[in-house]
């Protein structure tokens, strides 16, 4: 058959081009990725390489004498004595100590500013810690002002920044670093304190409770709603033009800008409700409204890839349709719901528009301890951070984006492992 | 009653299959019908060729018979018939049995033909011969025909005349009684004429046999043995 | 169906043939024998509606106890859906209607106050796919009784799981690993299962919606087997597409056409002899 050697003659010729175009294609693919990781790759580089600095803290070594006298402190119990002591005089008289040769009120002031003006404070608690040491002398480390932290860690890089040190001061640092009396330590504070005006001070552990709150909350309130309002949708519902509305709604809401959200919250929850604004309470329910569709949306899908012939099984059994769903639809659905939940949770970690609205964006040095208390979150924390003026501030941010960023990974992990544990297959 | 028919099927080539057997059973039938108006012949006309021929042609009707078997078992495991394609085929099987036996007694009488073709005599016994072979003849046609064409009415029809046939054959061995006590010389002769005879009253049983499938696979009734 | 009228025509259009007459009038009432006495269901007038559409007209029919009756007919013929108004499966469809009276010894199904959770534990269903549940063959098993409380306890609950699955020829297969999955087994033994998941709940009767048409041959002989021994016990619905699994299985065939009942009749005559002329052209393989 001449016909068939024609046509394989064709076939042949136009192989190689079909394989070519094949391969092209694939390269798109892999062009897409490799822009894609490259990316993230640089993204992460630049955090990392910004943010690394923030987990260390110059401090600087100073004997100080505990000189109970000068204190007007006679036992470490006595609370109202703690109170009023003059703590800053314990440093600045160490300071004096340490450069015996400074002499006039502006080197002297200039001195004091070496250490953290919070550094007092410290000093009372490790003496409530430690009540023998009343009357004693003891080195410390204390924390240094965050100029000279900034500049004692840019001049360790060699590229030192001196735009905010006098020459006296840089002197110093000098002398200090030659007696080995400076130093970088784990910063403890950044994971341990709230927010602060001082950058040396300044920690993220209020907003990450503050995020750990209002998320506990979204998600205590929007995942039963959501799972409920998803069941509810696919199995139970009869689909007519009612329901074919809400479903658009719903499929809508999913769409809209957050800070709408934030606007729905301030005009209902505040001014309706009354509810105290900066509180976890608050952001929870505006991140429950920005939640909700996403959930419910997700949780329908799940649900709807439950194959029918497990609910057909079960009907034909005899099972009541509340049977079908408890017993077999819901395990069945749960990974997914889950994963959806889980997602969700995230998008609304990372959501800074809507808390604006509700005054999540407050400065707050206290720890929130509960969902009335004012709070502020990770991302809006990131927001505050880089609004600062404060050089040091740079690599807060950075810090604190590395931290929110690894919340969302072990989040999207515990997604992924929740999914694989849970999942049966039919 | 719904008309027999090998056509519509989604599979054209059942139709084709059926088609192919029922051709094969007429030109069969055919066959068979010429062999025994031959053997007919040659017992009347004394014609020993002619019943030589008839003894030799008895292996074609034999092939026929095991193609057409072979056919209808091919159809059975392959196409599964149902309903009147099943009674069809199943007629057919047996059908093709009756006429075997029908090829199988026009090879003895022609067998007798040859022997009586040797024996000198009175023509004595042919009158009887004649008559029932014409009848009988008559009647395969008929059955023959009527299956061609899927006609109950004339397969009824003939289906009655073997009743005649078996009256025919009581008075031709009547017949054939008295010569032989009239004249004792003649009683080798008259048996084979016996033979004939009695050959042409089976090919009537199986001829009857035949009408009687025509009427299962058309009615689906069973009217065997009534 | 269009397609096989579509077929039918064409067919008889391009032969020289007389017309097959295959466009019978398909309005007049059912041939055959529909009724018998004492029946297990018995079915009158029944009409099925999705939404405006019409998919089952006018079907009168009974069927005996211990009786197995097969429901063929071409794609979309209205087996399946009449076969599921027997249980009130098509409840579950929206939009679907069902009319007429769908009688369980004597008693309408189709009842405003009837529960229909106690028409399926009496009226058990298997599906054309095995679908057991995501869950051992134990639990699979286990499912009817425990939500109908039909074992008081674990005791009787195995007995139950083990007479099951011995009543359906599974428990020599599966009596080591009881507690694995039962979607693991075999396309076969899942069916299998499935109807030993039926049959746990003992039902009266058992509708079968083409229960062979995903398995191989070999399974298929094995259910086919199951279905007859569970005859002796329990009445049987089958739909399905093989006539020759109809002819081997059942008592009684029903022949659907364009939602109507053609004809019923013994399976033996609706074979070799039907009495309708489309029932004729459907078992001779002249559309379908």
């Amino acid at each position: 058959m001449s016909n068939s050697t024609d046509n394989l003659q064709k076939i042949k010729s136009s192989l190689k081009r079909r394989s070519r175009s094949e391969s092209r294609f694939r390269w798109y693919g892999r062009v897409a990725i490799i822009i894609g990781l490259a990316a993230v790759l640089a993204l992460f580089v630049d955090i990392i390489s910004k943010g690394h600095g923030a987990f260390k803290a110059t401090y600087i070594q100073v004997d100080i004498h505990y000189d109970g006298d000068r204190l007007g402190v006679t036992s470490s119990a006595d609370k109202s004595q703690l109170m009023q002591a003059n703590w800053d005089a314990l440093v600045k008289s160490g300071l004096r100590e340490k450069f015996s040769d400074v002499s006039g009120r502006r080197d002297k002031r200039q001195l004091y500013k070496l250490v953290s003006n919070g550094t007092g404070f410290d000093l009372k608690e490790h003496l409530v810690a430690n009540p023998l040491l009343l009357g004693e002398t003891e080195s410390q480390w204390l924390l240094a002002d965050d100029d000279i932290d900034t500049y004692y860690k840019s001049w360790l890089d060699g590229e030192p920044y001196d735009a905010r040190l006098t020459k006296k001061q840089i002197q110093w640092i000098d002398q200090l670093h030659q007696q080995g009396d400076i130093r970088l330590q784990l910063n403890t504070n950044l994971l341990t304190r709230g927010d602060s005006r001082e950058p040396e001070q300044a920690g993220i552990y209020g907003a990450v409770m503050g995020s750990l709150l209002t998320l506990l909350l979204t998600l205590m309130l929007s995942f039963p709603i959501g799972v409920a309002a998803a069941i509810y949708l696919e199995e139970f519902a009869t689909k007519n033009k009612f329901t074919d509305f809400i479903e658009v709604n719903i499929n809508n809401l999913a769409a809209v800008p957050s800070i709408i959200f934030g606007l729905l919250g301030l005009a209902v929850f505040i001014n309706f409700f009354h509810v105290p604004r900066s509180v976890p309470i608050m952001g929870g329910l505006v991140l429950t409204l920005m939640t909700l569709p996403t959930i419910i949306i997700t949780s329908r899908a799940a649900i709807k890839s439950v194959p029918p012939s497990i609910r057909e099984a079960a009907l034909g059994m005899g099972a009541s349709r509340y049977q079908v769903v408890l017993h077999h639809v819901l395990p069945l659905a749960l990974p997914g719901m889950l994963t959806g939940a889980i997602i969700g949770m995230a998008q609304a970690l990372g959501e800074t528009a809507p808390l604006l609205m509700i005054g999540m964006v407050a400065f707050i040095v206290d720890i929130p301890q509960g969902f009335t208390d004012p709070a502020t979150v990770l991302p809006v924390q990131i927001f505050l951070w880089a609004d600062s003026p404060e050089r040091a501030f740079i690599e807060k941010t950075s810090a604190a984006i590395m931290v929110l960023l690894s919340f969302l990974l072990i989040m999207n992990i515990s997604a992924v492992w929740l999914r694989k544990r849970l999942e049966r297959r039919w | 009653m719904p008309k027999m028919s090998f056509e519509n099927h989604i599979m054209t080539q059942f139709d084709e299959e059926l088609e192919e057997i029922r051709t094969q059973l007429m030109e069969m039938g055919g066959k068979v019908e010429q062999q025994l108006k031959n053997a007919i012949q040659a017992v009347i006309k004394a014609d020993s060729r002619l019943a030589e021929e008839v003894i030799k042609e008895e292996r074609l009707v034999d092939e026929m018979e095991v193609d057409i078997d072979e056919a209808c078992i091919l159809i059975i495991a392959r196409r599964q018939p149902a309903a009147s394609d099943l009674r069809f085929v199943m007629m057919v099987t047996k059908a093709i049995n009756d006429l075997e036996r029908i090829g199988d007694e026009a090879r003895k009488i022609a067998n007798h033909a040859v022997i009586l073709s040797e024996q000198d005599g009175l023509s004595q016994g042919y009158k009887e011969v004649r008559h029932l072979g014409d009848s009988v003849s008559g009647m395969l046609a008929n059955a023959l025909d009527a299956f061609a064409r899927f006609d109950v009415e004339a397969a009824m029809r003939t289906l009655e005349e073997d009743a005649q046939v078996d009256l025919d054959y009581k008075s031709a061995l009547r017949e054939l009684v008295t010569y032989m006590m009239e004249d004792p010389r003649s009683i080798s002769r008259a048996i084979n004429i016996l033979w004939v005879v009695r050959s042409l009253e089976r090919i009537g049983d199986h001829a009857k046999n035949l009408c009687e499938q025509i009427v299962y696979v058309v009615k689906g009734k069973d009217i065997r043995h009534q | 169906m269009k397609q096989a009228k579509a077929a039918a025509k064409s067919a008889t259009d391009t032969k020289s043939n007389p017309k097959q007459n295959l466009e019978v009038d398909t309005t007049q009432a059912t041939v055959g024998n529909r009724f018998c006495e004492n029946p297990k269901m018995s079915m009158r007038d029944v009409n099925v509606f999705y939404g405006d559409k019409q998919a089952i007209y006018d079907v009168s029919v009974d069927i005996a106890k211990n009786e197995v009756i097969a429901m063929i007919g071409p794609s979309g013929c209205g087996k399946s859906t009449f076969l599921r108004s027997l249980n009130r499966m098509n409840d579950t469809v929206d939009g679907c209607k069902v009319e007429g009276e769908v009688l369980l010894d004597g008693h309408n199904i189709y009842q405003q106050n009837l529960d229909v959770v106690e028409l399926r534990a009496r009226v058990g269903m298997v599906f054309q796919k095995p679908n057991p549940f995501p869950k051992s063959i134990f639990e699979n098993i286990a499912y009817g009784p425990k939500i109908h409380g039909l074992a008081d306890s674990r005791v009787d609950l195995d007995e139950i799981v083990e007479g099951s699955l011995k009543k359906a020829g599974l428990w020599e297969e599966v009596k080591e690993r009881l507690h694995q999955p039962g979607t693991g087994l075999s396309g076969g033994q899942q069916q299998r299962l499935c109807i030993a998941r039926a049959i746990a709940v003992s039902p009266e009767v058992i509708l079968m919606d083409e229960p062979c048409s995903a398995l191989d041959p070999i399974a298929t002989a094995r259910i086919e087997e199951l279905i007859e021994e569970l005859s002796q016990n329990f009445t049987i619905a089958i739909v399905t597409h093989s006539m020759q699994q109809a002819a081997r299985v059942s008592h009684r065939t029903a022949y659907f056409h364009l939602g109507k009942l053609i004809e019923v009749n013994p399976t033996e005559q609706v074979f070799t002899m039907p009495e309708h002329q489309l029932t004729e052209a459907y078992i001779t393989g002249r559309f379908g």
